[in-house]
Parts: structure tokens; C-alpha cells; sequence
């Protein structure tokens, strides 16, 4: 009987304090998501025209649309540059600014600021940079690889969307690094020193393996990110030129709402979040096995 | 005490979440209350519109007619500049009945076939030339606004380079366009023409323009979809890319040697400021021309080939861009006052004063006696009046597609990654593909 009582409270209780987000998760996303499937199935010309019931046809055409694996594959080369770029740079910047250099609160500050930009607003100044600044400086100083607009060149405008990112998020990811770094423990840092290893050994053997919880956030933060990139995408290149910087949400984007083909959009981003969704599952379950006991 | 608590707060969230439930249906039973009681007296219509840049004076042209018309309550919603999701899809998906909708002119034959309610009884049909018909020959859309584009150039800098007055309909061959980016460039501007060559721009609008070569574009949008119509051996489609060979080029324009790369606005900046000449593009460009350099600013038309009487070198590319179409979904009685609304735009002084001197839009009707003060639209409004326009191509595409699909395409083409045999089979691929 009491046992029953108690049960029923921390129900209560477990209601009270998930329910809230528990509702605003389902109106946003469950919701949505379970329509959004079922829109998949239907054919649909304009979202005023009726449903018709069309099985698997859009995932066929979407499995079959050659543009959507190429911004898929691009979107792959992408998440390999920033993921590790991202976080090699994150950690360094984290690193040094745990080092008791002077005045590390402001580099601390400076680094993380231009996460606070948004995206879109981000794009566009990055936008000026490419078109405007680096070409004015080529010119100026005659360093041939600045003196016309990165924005026109198909490597160069996939790699300005990986400097932009990296410039992005490296800060965001630092400041993870540097709650990992603190809560390493002094103990046996000491206990590693008075046995002789050096700056390297106690790097490679003992602050690495420690901060593996967080390179299991930052790495997922950053995989999530690059594969769902738009905002920058869209400010930035506009997927151009001749289309060859088109990510694959942009590309879902187009197809939706651009080509007005909405049910193989859709169908589309179920793929897309199949991919995802493995993908990050996959590396979460595997990089959590790395994390050892302190 | 503390189960109290809980249960209490148990009880409040429920009643939170079932006044949001109700909260959420009121509104809508309201509009319904609204629509349905004809006792009231009072129709209600939705109004939906495109361009964003004018949404206040939207606002205000429907608060102008509810005092003239004091039956009718106007509610105008106005899609953001550069939304992806239309404001009429938005509604339309959370279930409201919208009366009277803004669109491409396209949207007719393509996504919004089964919309609109025929107009062709309508009294405006004939005060205007651009009304729109659906693929069964109806009228169905009303003509909003005019739109044209062609090779917008700095006045100061061509009448310096050829030493007075500049006629524009006096370039009406290539060689002669050639001939005049020669004296430009002598005249001390390195590079005259600065156009940034954007998927929108060469696809949705360059490369719709070989369409004009039959009276009819829509002959010409068939016959491509039957997979009857040969591009490549086309002469005035290929002349089009003759003439932005010319436009791109190293030689000439200031992007030559990287096309491709985000410069609409430095583009924009270099021909109001009088570092280059001229680009491609439309009357629109003057929003962004006229805060650098003032109303220093013409249009002419694009030169195909070298027959100086051929009328595609004499004309300007014309047209409604953005039209309005009566639901006919709504009741009779909204399909009613939306036509009086109609009806205002074209014949009352506080209508055409909302559509060109408030808007600056350049008017489909022909009773409207204002002038826009946009120089490229004033040349757009003569050009009209002469007899000088042909049909805006662009709305014989889906701009959706061209934009995306066949864009990087022609962009492909312009930077030399393939020929133009290439882009004449990806163009006459994608009309087959869309039969």
C-alpha cells in the first residue's frame, strides 16, 4: 500500500518536472515529425491541392535523385573538415587558455564571441570579406590567391564555408574543452610528474584519455552541425557557384519549396535524418566505450 | 500536504493545456461566425501578398478601402522579402480561406491550376493588355504590377564615352552593343560592363529570352517538352549566348576572369558609381543603383543578333510579374468583394494613387495616370505606351526550377565547365523530364 502510494507520487513527481518540456517536445518536433512521415506518402502538388495516397514513390525518387547524394557526399567532405579542424582547434584554444597565460579571461571571451553572431548575419560578413576584403589586400600586396573573390571558385568557396565554420564554432567547443581540462584531476597529473613523464606523456597518456567525455559532446555537436548546416550555406554561397556548394539540407530546402516538390523533399529529409541520426548514434555508442574511470 | 501540492498541480496543468486547446480553436470559430452570418452585413476577406517592400502601404490601401467600402473588413497579410514558404501556402496549411492571392504569373499553369475563379467578365479586362490566362484560356489573374528587364546603364558614363545624347533603342544589334562597350572602354572605364551573372539572373531571365522569338512562348514550351525543339541548332538562342559571351568576357566585364562569385552588390555599387557601364538586370536594380548615384540611370534592350529591324533588338522584355487571383474556394459573397477590391486598384484615384505613387509599381492599366519616379520603370511605362515592350519571359518558366535546376547549368557554361551543346541538352532534358 505504501509502496503504491510512493509510486504514485514519483510519478507526480516525474511529471512535474519532465511534462513541461515533454509537451513543448511533442507539439515541436514528435508531432510534426510523425505528419511529416505521413506527408511522405501522399502525393501532393501544393499544400492547397488534396492528398493522394502514393505508397513509397517519393522515396524512390528521392533514393534515385543523383543531386541528392553529390550534396550529400559534399556535405560528408564538409563534416570531415570542420570535425576535425573544430575540434584540434577548439582543444589547442582551450589548452592555452587554461595555461595561466595573462589576461585568459579575455582571450576566453574574444574566442567564443563569434558564436553569439548568428549564422545568416555571419554569412553575410564573411560574404564581404571573400568578395570585398581578401581581394582588396591580393591586390594591394599582390598575393595572387586573394586577389579574386574565393566565392567564385568551387574548391575555394567549399573551403570559405569550412574556415567560416571553423571560425564559428571552434570558441563554442573550447569552452567544453576547458570545463574538461579543469575537472581533470590535479592528483594524478601530480602523481605523473613525480614519476617523470613529460609535458607530451602526461598530454597523450593522461589528459587525453580523462577528456574523452568531452570529445564525446564535441564531436557530436560538430557532426549534428555539418551535416544540418543551412544557415551559413544559404548567406555564404547560396550553394553556388553553379551549384556545387549546395549542402544536402539546402538541397532538401530547394527541392521542397524552390521546386515545389514537396513529398520527395520530405521524403528526402527522413533520409537525411536516417543518415544522421545513425551516424551520431554510431559515434556516441562507440566513443563512449573510450571513457575511462579517473 | 506535499501529495496535495502535487495533485494540485496536476489539476493546473490540465486546465493549462485544455484552455490552450480551446485557445487555439477560437479564432478560427470566430472567422467562420464571421464569413457565415450574413446578418452581420459584413464579409471578411483574406488578402495575401508577395512583395514585402510595400507591406505598409498594403496596410494602409486596405484601411482606405474599408472606409470606402464600411461592409467589407480586409485583413492583408504580407510574405517577408526572400521567404521561402509563401504567405498563401502558410495560411492555406493552417486551414484559412484565403480570398484573394498574389502570385507568379506561372503559378496558373503550374502550382495553383485548380486556384482561381474566371475574371474574363470583368470590366478592367479592358484597360489592360497583361492580363493572365490559365491553360484553358480564362482570365484569371489581375495584373499587379509590370516588371521588365534588359541592359540597365549609367547614363553619365555612355553619354561621356560616345560625347552626347544617348538613344537607347539605337543599340539594336550586337556588333553596334560591341561597338559601344569599344568607346566606353576608350573613354578611360577599364571594364564597361559589370554584370555578376547569378543563377536567377542568367537562367530565370537570360536564358528565358529566346522564348520572345515566336509571338506566342508558350508554342515554343510546348513543342520543348514534346522534345521538338532544337536549341543548338536555334539561331536566336544561340545568338543569346553570342551576346553574353560578349557580356562575360574577360575583356569587358569586371568579373571576367571569376564570374561566378556573389557580386550583386559590388556589381550594383561599379555601375552607380560610374566604374563600369552597364549590367543585366532589371527595373528593380534601381533600389539598388539609386543609393549611390541618384536617377542617373536607362534601360535598353538586349541586342540578339545583327539584323538591325529584327524586333527582338528593338524591344524591351515586359510584364507582369506578381498577379492576383480570386480563390474559388471562398464564399461568393468574399469572391464578391474581393472583385470590388479589384475594381478599387483600377478605377478609384485612391487605388491607382496606392499602386504607383505609394507602391512604385508600374501599372498594367492603361487609366492609371501616374508615373513612377524609377527612372528604369518610366522607360518600362514609355516603352509600353510606344509599343516597344515584348512578353517577360520569365513568366513562361518555373522560376523554381531554372533557378536551381537549370542556373547551375548555364553558370557551368559561362565558366567554360561545358559547352554549349552541353547546356542545349540539359535544358532540352529537363523540359522532357517535366512533360
Amino acid at each position: 500500500m505504501i509502496k503504491e502510494k510512493n509510486s504514485m507520487k514519483r510519478f507526480g513527481y516525474q511529471l512535474f518536472f519532465t511534462g513541461p518540456t515533454m509537451i513543448t517536445f511533442t507539439i515541436a518536433l514528435l508531432i510534426p515529425f510523425a505528419y511529416g512521415f505521413y506527408l511522405t506518402l501522399m502525393k501532393m502538388a501544393s499544400p492547397t491541392s488534396p492528398l493522394e495516397f502514393s505508397g513509397i514513390d517519393n522515396y524512390v525518387t528521392a533514393i534515385q535523385d543523383k543531386e541528392f547524394w553529390a550534396s550529400m557526399w559534399l556535405t560528408v567532405k564538409y563534416m570531415a573538415g570542420t570535425v576535425l579542424f573544430v575540434n584540434v582547434l577548439g582543444f589547442v584554444l582551450a589548452f592555452l587558455v587554461t595555461s595561466n597565460i595573462r589576461s585568459q579571461n579575455f582571450f576566453r571571451t574574444a574566442y567564443f564571441t563569434p558564436n553569439l553572431i548568428g549564422g545568416l548575419v555571419l554569412g553575410y560578413i564573411w560574404q564581404f570579406v571573400f568578395v570585398q576584403s581578401l581581394p582588396a589586400i591580393g591586390e594591394k600586396w599582390g598575393i595572387d590567391f586573394l586577389r579574386l573573390g574565393w566565392l567564385g571558385d568551387e574548391k575555394l568557396a567549399f573551403w570559405a564555408l569550412v574556415i567560416v565554420t571553423i571560425w564559428q564554432s571552434a570558441g563554442y567547443m573550447m569552452i567544453i574543452f576547458i570545463a574538461g581540462l579543469i575537472s581533470v584531476p590535479k592528483d594524478i597529473i601530480e602523481a605523473s610528474t613525480i614519476d617523470g613523464a613529460n609535458g607530451w606523456q602526461r598530454m597523450v597518456k593522461m589528459i587525453l584519455p580523462s577528456m574523452v567525455p568531452s570529445f564525446v559532446v564535441t564531436v557530436f555537436l560538430t557532426l549534428k552541425n555539418a551535416f544540418m548546416v543551412y544557415d551559413i550555406n544559404f548567406s555564404l554561397t547560396e550553394g553556388g557557384p553553379y551549384g556545387s556548394t549546395t549542402m544536402v539540407s539546402m538541397h532538401v530546402v530547394n527541392k521542397a519549396f524552390l521546386e515545389t516538390n514537396y513529398g520527395v523533399g520530405q521524403a528526402e529529409a527522413i533520409v537525411l535524418f536516417i543518415i544522421v541520426a545513425s551516424v551520431t548514434g554510431l559515434q556516441v555508442y562507440f566513443s563512449k566505450k573510450m571513457e575511462v574511470e579517473a | 500536504m506535499r501529495k496535495k501540492f502535487v495533485s494540485t498541480l496536476l489539476v493546473l496543468f490540465s486546465v493549462a493545456m485544455a484552455a490552450c486547446g480551446g485557445a487555439s480553436q477560437e479564432p478560427a470559430t470566430d472567422s467562420t461566425d464571421a464569413t457565415n452570418q450574413p446578418d452581420e452585413g459584413k464579409v471578411t476577406i483574406i488578402i495575401t501578398n508577395g512583395k514585402g517592400e510595400i507591406a505598409a502601404q498594403n496596410e494602409q490601401a486596405a484601411k482606405d478601402f474599408m472606409a470606402a467600402n464600411p461592409d467589407i473588413i480586409v485583413e492583408q497579410h504580407t510574405g517577408a522579402v526572400g521567404d521561402t514558404l509563401s504567405i498563401l501556402d502558410k495560411l492555406s496549411a493552417s486551414g484559412e480561406t484565403v480570398t484573394l492571392a498574389m502570385m507568379e504569373p506561372n503559378a496558373v499553369v503550374e502550382k495553383y491550376k485548380d486556384f482561381g475563379t474566371d475574371l474574363s467578365g470583368e470590366k478592367w479586362v479592358n484597360e489592360t493588355n497583361d492580363a493572365v490566362k490559365n491553360a484553358k484560356g480564362e482570365i484569371v489573374g489581375f495584373p499587379f504590377s509590370i516588371e521588365g528587364f534588359g541592359l540597365v546603364y549609367n547614363k553619365q558614363v555612355v553619354e561621356k564615352a560616345i560625347g552626347g545624347a544617348f538613344d537607347p533603342f539605337s543599340i539594336n544589334t550586337r556588333d553596334k552593343l560591341k561597338g559601344l562597350l569599344d568607346q566606353i572602354k576608350a573613354s578611360g572605364v577599364k571594364y564597361p560592363v559589370a554584370y555578376q551573372t547569378e543563377a536567377w539572373s542568367v537562367s530565370n531571365h537570360y536564358s528565358s529570352q529566346f522564348l520572345n522569338q515566336a509571338n506566342d512562348p508558350n508554342t515554343i514550351i510546348a513543342q520543348l517538352k514534346e522534345g521538338q525543339f532544337d536549341l543548338a541548332g536555334n539561331a536566336v538562342w544561340n545568338g543569346y549566348y553570342d551576346t553574353l559571351d560578349l557580356l562575360s568576357s574577360q575583356e569587358y566585364n569586371k568579373y571576367g576572369e571569376r564570374p561566378l562569385g556573389k557580386y550583386y552588390d559590388d556589381a550594383h555599387v561599379s555601375v552607380g558609381k560610374g566604374e563600369s557601364a552597364l549590367l543585366f538586370n532589371g527595373n528593380w536594380a534601381f533600389d539598388s543603383l539609386k543609393a549611390v548615384a541618384g536617377e542617373n540611370f536607362g534601360l535598353m534592350p538586349v541586342p540578339v543578333d545583327n539584323n538591325p529591324d529584327n524586333p527582338l533588338n528593338n524591344k524591351i522584355a515586359a510584364g507582369p510579374t506578381n498577379i492576383y487571383v480570386i480563390n474559388k474556394e471562398a464564399t461568393p459573397a468574399q469572391q464578391e468583394a474581393a472583385k470590388k477590391y479589384l475594381n478599387w486598384l483600377v478605377y478609384e484615384k485612391a487605388g491607382q494613387d496606392y499602386l504607383v505613387n505609394k507602391s512604385q509599381v508600374i501599372s498594367a492599366f492603361k487609366n492609371n495616370p501616374y508615373t513612377v519616379t524609377n527612372p528604369l520603370g518610366a522607360v518600362i511605362q514609355d516603352a509600353i505606351k510606344q509599343g516597344k515592350t515584348m512578353p517577360f519571359t520569365t513568366n513562361y518558366i518555373v522560376p523554381g526550377d531554372w533557378n536551381t535546376i537549370l542556373g547551375p547549368e548555364v553558370q557551368k557554361y559561362i565558366v567554360k565547365k561545358q559547352s554549349r551543346e552541353e547546356l542545349a541538352k540539359a535544358i532540352e532534358s529537363y523540359f522532357t523530364s517535366k512533360k
